[in-house]
């Protein structure tokens, strides 16, 4: 089987894929401290068969790469990798991140960024692959509990009524719980890829969803917007 | 117009054959009519007409043709020039006086209408030409203005407009027929070195100044013969290209248009002098906002980046020096306080950074439309777990959406409230609201704490101030009240502090709804 999903009795397997020696090292003493085995790529070459040989669990990749871009590596890997695949960027550029996360990227980390941080999102990628997603009946966050079996939502215990549409949208978010869903995934996963440009039709769903289930005070805590992006489903900390 | 043209072929002098053989015929039947006096009267309106139509030497030929024709065919004996009777010599001798007259007189008037309609016609087009110029339409369309005019108003088969690239020709726009190619592009490389024109004759007006010097086509490049003329084109101080007219074959330019096509060349090196002063004023602003970016970062570089990461050099350093013997729970408290030290750092770069970008005005807002509540999402979002306790959200929920740049504007307000968290008291709340009032959108932070002196109140947004009251806080880098400022300007809005009740400061952000930054 090549698409490296793990088996429970030996260590997660990451490779890191980057060009800077120092982040390198950096991240091989912190994670083989927490017993992952840990495989190192300095260019996008050397990553892509690296990944061929080791078939790591994870993958963290660079998007600034020597000799082809981080994006083309993500493309690549995407054709056969089913794993997660985590890119860390420099600055916040969202064109880049729009682009890593359409093409198949399921997660970003903008440098720097703290060990705690990149150790629990690997961390819930890892339990995502393990436990496999169909296995999740319910979500819940603050006050807010989605029983995805039976389709109903809760806030503070009381039953709120959605739309079909806007149940689909919240439960893709909350699927995704801490991760960036971009507007073209949701609006292709609720509405389907005809769809995938319609974001004010998202925006006006989007606000009826809000309007339901967050607090009163006009402020959102669940779903927060990322700018240029999508949105963001804020799970329990 | 096109018959016009057809009367003053060959000086016109056809035409005025043409026209004594008409009238003649046209008079001829009725001989036994007429006496010659008569017919004499009734040649001059035809006279006036040619001299009219094709001019006075054309007149004056009609003049002589329709004495001789009168003499031949309407004076006694007939067909003959001898004169029978002294009277009706008299008639003819008047008859070349008047129709001579006549026909001078009204060719001059002609000819004075003519030119008054052609300085007309200058007037007007250099008029065109030169509100195009101070016009803030692309230099593109306006070289293509420039030639298409030629072209059109004076009758040219091609022109084509030259600006000077390092010292070369090169063609900014051209209209009309095909070119020639090379020997264009040579002729025109040759005016550019020179600074004279080609193929250009003397032109008997002196009025128009300035007026370049002009060799032969085989002059500048041998072998080559000009089939138009090239211009330099020359302001005060410098040549800025040139510009070529060709003729339609067979049917060279006019003095007149000679003397525009100089008046053109004129305007258009004016615009072409602009074109250039504008591309180098543009480079020098370029320059001089990289000059302050970087007055900007290595005025603070040393201090804001130098600080914490001296603090953490200290701190591991000193762990290193204690060796084996310090003990885990020091260790770790130290590491702890590196790693805020850190943060800090990011913290610094991340603003030095932005806010050269923001003076600089390389980071553009991109507008979009969003909910004021969105943004304050994000902004509650980045408040760290301890400190979320204390703030409160105020925000109506039926606020217009507004039009802003989401990452500027979350970072604007997060700068506030972060601000607002760290100069007033631990235990007390920070509010956040907003409102409408008239054309604008507020929103607004307010502290308890110990409020901004009056004197200070527009200096806090300045970079790197630091209030009196701040000494006890050192966190901040400095600049967040001054990215603040510059986020709400480059949204056209505008931020500042006011005084809260019982105390405390307020500080608002405002932004024109529906209005958009420049």
């Amino acid at each position: 089987m090549m698409n490296g999903a793990p088996s429970p009795e030996r260590a997660p397997r990451i490779l890191v894929i980057d060009d800077e020696e120092q982040i390198r090292r950096a991240l091989r003493s912190i994670l083989q401290a927490r017993h992952y085995e840990v495989d190192l790529a300095a260019n996008g070459r050397d990553g892509l068969s690296a990944a061929v040989t080791h078939t790591p669990d994870l993958i963290v990749l660079d998007l600034t790469l020597p000799d082809m871009s981080g994006l083309e590596v993500a493309k690549e890997l995407r054709e056969w990798y089913e794993g997660p695949i985590v890119v860390l960027s420099v600055r916040d550029a969202d064109e880049d991140k729009i682009a890593a996360l359409d093409l198949g990227a399921d997660d970003y980390l903008t440098k720097p960024f703290s060990t705690g941080e990149l150790l629990a999102r690997m961390r819930a990628h890892l339990r995502r692959i393990q436990g496999g997603e169909a296995s999740v009946r319910s979500i819940s966050s603050g006050g807010l509990r989605i029983d995805l079996a039976k389709r109903t939502v809760e806030v503070d215990g009381e039953p709120v009524h959605l739309t079909r549409t806007e149940f689909d949208i919240l439960a893709m978010l909350a699927r995704n719980a801490d991760r960036v869903v971009t507007s073209r995934m949701l609006l292709e996963h609720v509405w389907g890829p005809e769809y995938e440009s319609d974001t004010q039709t998202l925006r006006v769903h989007m606000s009826h969803l809000r309007h339901k289930i967050e607090p009163p005070g006009g402020v959102p805590r669940y779903v927060l917007t990322e700018p240029g992006v999508g949105f963001r489903f804020v799970g329990d900390e | 117009m096109r018959w016009q043209r057809l009367a003053t072929v060959w000086g016109g002098y056809p035409f005025a054959l043409a026209a004594v053989v008409i009238v003649t015929a046209a008079l001829l039947p009725f001989r036994s009519l007429l006496q010659p006096a008569q017919a004499m009267l009734l040649y001059l309106p035809m006279i006036v007409g040619v001299a009219r139509v094709a001019g006075v030497r054309a007149s004056v030929a009609a003049a002589i043709a329709g004495f001789l024709a009168l003499d031949l065919l309407f004076v006694p004996p007939y067909y003959h020039f001898t004169v029978a009777s002294p009277v009706d010599w008299v008639t003819l001798v008047v008859f070349l006086l008047v129709a001579a007259l006549a026909g001078v007189q009204t060719g001059y008037i002609r000819q004075r209408e003519r030119a008054a309609v052609q300085r007309q016609a200058e007037f007007a087009l250099l008029n065109r030409l030169s509100s195009r110029l101070v016009s803030e339409v692309s230099e593109q369309v306006t070289a293509g203005f420039i030639v298409g005019e030629i072209v059109s108003v004076l009758g040219a088969d091609r022109a084509v407009l030259y600006s000077r690239e390092s010292g070369e020709a090169h063609v900014l726009a051209q209209a009309g027929g095909v070119g020639s190619g090379l020997e264009e592009r040579v002729l025109a490389d040759w005016v550019l070195r020179n600074a004279k024109a080609v193929g250009l004759p003397p032109l008997p007006d002196t009025s128009l100044e300035p007026r370049p010097a002009g060799v032969a086509a085989d002059a500048a490049a041998s072998g080559v013969v000009a089939d138009g003329i090239y211009l330099p084109l020359q302001t005060q101080d410098s040549l800025e290209g040139a510009l070529y007219a060709r003729p339609l074959a067979g049917h060279p330019f006019s003095a007149d248009t000679m003397r525009l096509l100089v008046a053109t060349s004129n305007l258009a090196a004016a615009f072409l002098e602009r074109r250039r002063l504008g591309g180098e004023a543009a480079r020098a602003v370029a320059l001089r906002d990289a000059d302050r970016l970087k007055t900007t970062l290595i005025s603070s570089v040393s201090h804001e980046l130098k600080t914490p990461l001296a603090a953490v050099t200290a701190r591991v350093t000193g762990l290193l020096e204690e060796g084996e013997g310090c003990d885990a729970a020091r260790v770790r408290s130290e590491l702890k306080a590196a790693s805020e030290d850190l943060g800090r750092l990011d913290a610094s770069i991340r603003d030095l950074l932005d806010f050269s970008r923001l003076e600089s005005d390389s980071w553009r807002p991109r507008l979009e439309e969003y909910d004021v509540s969105e943004v304050l999402g994000t902004v509650a979002s980045r408040i760290p777990a301890a400190q979320r306790p204390r703030v409160v959200f105020e925000v109506p929920e039926d606020l217009p959406p507004v039009r802003v740049d989401f990452a500027q504007w979350a970072r604007a307000l997060s700068n506030l409230v972060d601000n607002a968290l760290l100069y007033s008291p631990a235990d007390e709340v920070v509010r956040v609201g907003a409102r409408v009032l008239g054309g604008d959108v507020l929103v607004w932070v307010e502290d308890q704490g110990p409020g901004v002196p009056d004197a200070e109140k527009e200096r806090v947004f300045e970079k790197f101030y630091r209030g009196s009251t701040s000494a006890a806080c050192p966190s901040g880098t400095g600049l967040g009240l001054a990215i603040a400022h510059e986020i709400a300007r480059t949204h056209g809005g505008r931020v500042w502090v006011e005084d809260a009740h019982p105390s405390g400061a307020r500080f608002v952000i405002s932004l024109p709804l529906g209005g958009e930054s420049t």
